[in-house]
């Protein structure tokens, strides 16, 4: 108890900033959009904005069941693997079967089979769910090589397949409407539905959940196999986008996706998060990833960034739950 | 080298070993300790006394550098101390016992006791042989019984005690502060540890001595300070004082003040029936509790109080035995069963099997009843909110609003809120495990008058507590449990204070 | 007093039967005989693998990962993990070789690779002990902070030694009177000097407390924060020897080096007994656990197995066993 009341000490103006992380959130991204306008016009153009807007989509996707994730207190760092694979799956079924359907089908069911493989080896065998997805990590990077070698090819050129990334609803590219679906319906279950209040509920305090007769390793079950459906669904986007399965594909991917998702205020202690913060978290991280491009800097910076972010952004975190508790 | 205090030197200063002047201390929404006052004498044992929630573990805290003071003065020897960690206390010669057993389970005892300072050789290196000979030697010569090359965590929980207390004369303590040292001792080492103690002021030690029972206190203080609410009440020899003078100065009013009996003596169904459960902890326990009576559960610390609470709801497994609940038997045995025939626990530990500290009075209140506020799955907030501000407004919680967060409450409040959690629910049957545990005085009446009334309604209510005052005061029926077992049920009018003890050390 | 003194010295002469049973009931003697096990079976399987060339040259690949384990063994048993450690297995190998390219001189180069190694220790340990930052988090970040580092130093290429010392070379391929690789004699230093370090130093004892109970450990006097601290720059001077080492291996800087090592030594950790829950374990444990799979990956290699099915495996394993650990603890 005094441990942390002693470490309390740093400043109070940054615990006011991190009280409200999505005000500040939204300023920085304002000053992001304005300082890499200023150095370079085109960030504005229409192309631009709608390549910003895809890469959000992408992570957002993953992102949007990482939150629930997190928030019942669980997390996984296997949907950059699994993205992957899932990928290579919809790819390599497409060409086998002719059918996008069926590739489409298969892709977002390998990742919510990854979902469900980390929810069963948590919530069963108990492991430490960021331990148990590190692992479910190497089995995927291990086993894509062992599926596939090469990338696979878009072999019968499919346009449908490719159109799932490229296509448009007016003006709107079709990942950014996948993303808006997903972000709606994840906003939905999390606000207003009993799901949503029990995955904070189990966030927060398990046994307290537990007690009160919910079930909480169904309902944690639950969000890891949304999560690995997601990451599916990702994953077929981004096969689509390069047209063709890479089993490179995603390395790093899963640490974007949660510091986007801490960066947008949810606490990696579980209990406490939104989905507004995370679209934020996500927009920011994509600019500033935009930015390094337009601006031509280095693009190995792109791997340092949100490694800076992530830690950061928890310790951010951390003086927001003690600046609460005084 | 840490010696044996026993065999030690001890100087004779000649003022007294401890001032404590002015202590104050505040928690968010707590004032814990006000202007508190405490003087020890070297080779004196000095009893502090008090309910639960008086302040005594606060004060306690603060002797031992792991809170700090927000006013006041400490002294140690005549010298001004400042005492900002466990470090710098146990320089300064203090030494506390905490009731929370503070060792290293994965150790041995003779390292356990060790712990502070290793002893090592020239080249730094830990002297393993001089541990454990110095621990046996310790042992042997406190009359304990604990074998020193046993791992802690392996040992129960009676054991673990004594080997903290071995622990805290193996340093050359000038003032030993015990926390309610007996809560897991039996009569006989209760005795051996009253000898222990005799032996230390003996030497000059200086004794703080914590508890709240009453015959511990009239068999080895010198002086009694009694504290209330934070605040110092009295500072008396003990010669000054009687039962009912020390009663008096620790609760401030009467018992029967404190326990507002409303509901008449009516007694319905059986609506609990357990009988030959058996878990790790619990063996062949069976009772019934009817519709409208208050069932007290008493028992020393390891009794398994807490292990039959947990088990008759559904939250920890059970090996053999039926349990049910108006009649169905708890088959699946988990708490969503448990729920939905009507039992629900009003957890002891509040902090973590309890409240959602994060989040809002609101969602911490309709945990347990949202499916009722549901339809097809989404929550009408409209209709929670106006039932939850029904209960709060009935169990007069203190809350600025719904939407407050849960842990900036005091501890009744968050107890009334966990209350109503569950008779939103609609229980049949509510298990409560130390209902007052943590909470101010005040609000414990309310607590007390809030399970009578619940009772009145119609409810079952299982009381697991160690506090005799409430025991006594609140139930209809008395069953004493030791090491696992119910060793007697009594009916309220025939028990006594001695009855119930004796039935708890059987 | 009614007590009967036969009882208090329960520690009496034990039977050779029960002597027995508590030999098997330590996690060491059950890690001896499976690597013994597998030692067998491969041996059966393939007849090169039971040759004094191929069983050294297992002892000095494993050394890496020993000499890094045995570094994020102290801190899993202080109660905190490191994984940015094969970032910094691939970095140290830049100051090395960009110091000894330029003064010509092997010592300082090494010091500046250690130097470097000892700045990551003091940035994870301040940000993890100090602020307290989850230390997972911590290490993630700095993983990817210091493998982007690399790439923008290099441009993803890797840096060669234009020197071509002998001694450099020497340290990580040579071999004491042709057969003991050097690596695997200072793995084996190393490993005597920690495992005496936190058996019988109070240091260790006192990470051994802190990662079992740290509110305990407070309690005693110890200052936490310094001696976990103590333990995540221990883990990244480890790594930068085990570093230093790889650099001399691959006779070059390269920048991909240590990409997935951080997961294979945690699995050696955590085979090897060590709970990720803090206190439990021991460095005999890790070096037993890096040798199963330093053997494990050689025989697979021997079979003609892909080398991708060791990344499964590995993950199974780390499963499986951090899977036992959780049942054997709530057992108790």
């Amino acid at each position: 108890m005094s441990e942390t009341t002693q470490a309390a000490k740093p400043a109070p103006v940054l615990g006011r900033l991190a009280e409200n992380s999505q005000i500040v959130l939204l300023g920085l991204l304002v000053l992001l959009c304005i300082g890499i306008s200023l150095g370079s016009p085109q960030f504005y153009s229409v192309e631009n904005i709608i390549a910003i807007l895809r890469q959000c989509s992408l992570v957002l996707i993953v992102a949007a069941g990482m939150t629930m994730l997190l928030i019942a207190a669980e997390v996984d760092l296997s949907v950059g693997a699994s993205l992957a694979f899932s990928g290579v799956v919809a790819m390599d079924v497409t060409n086998k079967t002719g059918s996008v359907a069926l590739g489409v089908l298969a892709g977002i069911l390998f990742g919510g089979a990854v979902g469900l493989f980390n929810g069963l080896v948590v919530t069963r065998l108990r492991v430490n769910s960021l331990i148990a997805t590190i692992a479910t990590m190497m089995i995927l990077q291990g086993s894509v090589f062992l599926y596939s070698r090469e990338a696979v090819q878009n072999k019968h050129q499919q346009v449908a397949f490719t159109e799932i990334s490229t296509g448009y609803v007016g003006p709107v590219p079709i990942p950014v409407i996948i993303a808006a679906v997903v972000f709606v319906a994840a906003f939905i279950v999390l606000r207003y539905t009993t799901i949503g209040r029990y995955i904070y509920a189990v966030g927060a305090n398990q046994k307290a959940a537990r007690l009160s007769g919910i079930r909480p390793e169904r309902l944690k079950l639950l969000v890891f196999v949304v999560t690995g459906l997601l990451t599916g669904l990702a994953g077929l986007i981004l096969t689509s986008l390069m047209n063709a399965g890479q089993p490179t594909a995603g390395r790093g991917f899963e640490l974007t996706v949660i510091a986007a998702v801490i960066l947008g205020g949810t606490s990696l202690l579980g209990g406490r998060g939104t989905l507004i913060g995370t679209l934020l978290g996500v927009l920011v991280l994509k600019v500033i990833d935009n930015g390094i491009i337009i601006l031509r800097w280095d693009q190995n910076l792109q791997m340092v960034v949100p490694g800076v972010v992530i830690i950061v952004a928890t310790y951010l975190d951390l003086i927001r739950s003690r600046a609460n508790a005084r | 080298m840490p010696a044996d205090a026993a065999t030690a030197a001890v100087v004779r200063p000649a003022g007294p070993a401890l001032e404590m002047a002015g202590i104050g201390k505040r928690f968010p929404g707590v004032l814990a300790l006000e202007n508190v006052d405490l003087t020890l004498e070297p080779g004196k044992v000095h009893a502090l006394m008090g309910e639960n929630g008086a302040g005594k573990s606060t004060l306690i805290k603060i002797l031992a550098g792991v809170y700090q003071r927000d006013a006041g003065t400490v002294r140690i020897g005549g010298a001004e101390a400042d005492l900002r960690s466990p470090r710098d206390a146990l320089r300064a010669g203090i030494k506390v016992v905490f009731q929370e057993i503070a060792l290293i389970s994965e150790f041995t005892v003779a390292e356990n006791i060790f712990l502070e300072e290793y002893p090592v050789n020239g080249l730094g290196s830990i002297r393993w042989s001089t541990i454990r000979k110095e621990a046996a030697a310790l042992f042997a010569r406190l009359g304990f019984d604990v074998d020193p090359a046993a791992k802690v965590g392996q040992l129960p929980v009676s054991q673990q005690q004594m080997v903290e207390i071995a622990r805290a004369l193996a340093h050359e303590a000038r003032i030993v502060v015990m926390d309610e040292p007996t809560s897991s001792l039996t009569p006989n080492e209760v005795a051996l540890l009253f000898t222990v103690i005799r032996r230390l002021t003996g030497l000059g030690i200086a004794v703080l001595y914590v508890t709240h029972k009453l015959d511990e206190v009239f068999e080895i203080a010198d002086t009694v300070t009694v504290l209330r609410d934070g605040r110092h009440i009295s500072t008396r020899p003990i010669g000054a004082h009687t039962h009912e003078s020390l009663i008096q100065d620790m609760i401030g009013r009467k018992i029967d003040n404190l326990f507002p009996r409303e509901r008449g003596a009516a007694r319905g169904d059986v609506v609990v029936k357990v009988e030959g459960l058996s878990t790790d902890k619990l063996k062949d326990v069976s009772f019934e509790a009817k519709a409208g009576e208050v069932l007290g559960f008493f028992g020393l610390m390891g009794a398994g109080r807490t292990e039959l609470a947990k088990a008759i709801v559904g939250f920890d497994p059970i090996r053999t035995g039926r349990i049910s609940i108006g009649g169905t038997p708890l088959v699946p045995h988990n708490t969503r069963t448990g729920v939905a025939l009507g039992i629900g626990l009003l957890t002891e530990d509040r902090k973590s099997e309890g409240l959602m500290l994060e989040l809002p009075v609101l969602q911490n209140t309709s945990l347990a009843a949202l499916e009722d506020f549901a339809r097809a799955g989404f929550v009408d907030e409209g209709r929670e909110r106006s039932a939850v501000q029904q209960f709060v407004d009935r169990f007069r919680v203190k809350t600025p609003s719904l939407n407050q967060q849960i842990k900036n409450l005091s501890g009744g409040n968050q107890q009334k809120v966990l209350l109503a959690r569950w008779l939103m629910r609609g229980l049949k049957v509510i298990v409560v495990d130390e209902p007052t545990r943590g909470i101010d005085v005040g609000a414990k009446s309310e607590i007390f008058a809030l399970i009578d009334r619940l009772a009145g309604e119609g409810l079952a209510v299982i009381m697991m507590t160690s506090e005799m005052p409430e025991l006594l005061g609140l139930s209809d029926r008395i069953a004493v449990m030791a090491e696992g077992r119910i060793t007697a049920v009594m009916d309220r009018e025939g028990a006594t204070q001695e009855a119930i003890l004796n039935a708890a050390i059987a | 007093m009614p007590q009967s003194p036969s009882l208090s010295a329960a520690a009496g002469p034990k039977r050779p039967t029960e002597l027995l049973r508590a030999l098997f009931r330590r996690n060491e003697t059950v890690l001896l005989v499976c690597l013994v096990a597998l030692i067998v079976f491969f041996s059966f399987a393939s007849g090169t693998f039971l040759t004094t060339r191929n069983i050294t040259n297992v002892l000095g690949q494993a050394s890496l990962a020993m000499i890094a384990g045995i570094g994020i063994g102290v801190v899993v048993l202080a109660g905190e993990i490191d994984v940015s450690i094969g970032s910094l297995v691939g970095a140290v190998g830049i100051p090395l070789v960009v110091v000894m390219n330029q003064t010509g001189s092997l010592e300082l180069g090494m010091a500046a690779a250690l130097l470097l190694a000892l700045g990551v220790g003091v940035a994870n340990g301040y940000l993890a002990a100090y602020l307290g930052i989850n230390s997972l988090i911590v290490t993630l970040g700095t993983m990817f902070v210091i493998r982007g580092g690399i790439y923008l130093y290099t441009g993803q290429r890797a840096i060669s030694d234009d020197l071509q010392l002998e001694s450099f070379y020497q340290m990580g391929n040579g071999r004491l009177l042709g057969t003991v690789p050097y690596p695997a004699l200072v793995a084996l230093v190393l490993l005597v000097a920690f495992v005496y370090l936190m058996r019988h130093r109070p240091f260790g004892r006192q990470i051994y407390a802190v990662g079992g109970n740290p509110e305990v450990a407070r309690l005693a006097g110890y200052n936490v924060k310094r001696l976990k601290f103590a333990a995540f720059v221990i883990c990244s001077l480890l790594a930068g020897i085990s570093g230093i080492l790889l650099s001399s291996r691959l006779g070059s800087a390269v920048h991909v080096a240590g990409l997935g090592f951080e997961f294979q030594v945690v699995a050696a950790v955590v085979l090897g007994g060590v709970s990720l829950a803090g206190g439990v374990g021991s460095l005999l444990g890790v070096a037993l656990g890096v040798l199963i799979l330093a053997f494990l990956s050689n025989g697979l290699g021997m079979l003609n197995i892909a080398t991708e099915w060791q990344l499964v495996i590995t993950g199974l394993i780390i499963i499986a066993a951090v899977a036992f650990d959780e049942l054997k603890r709530r057992r108790q």
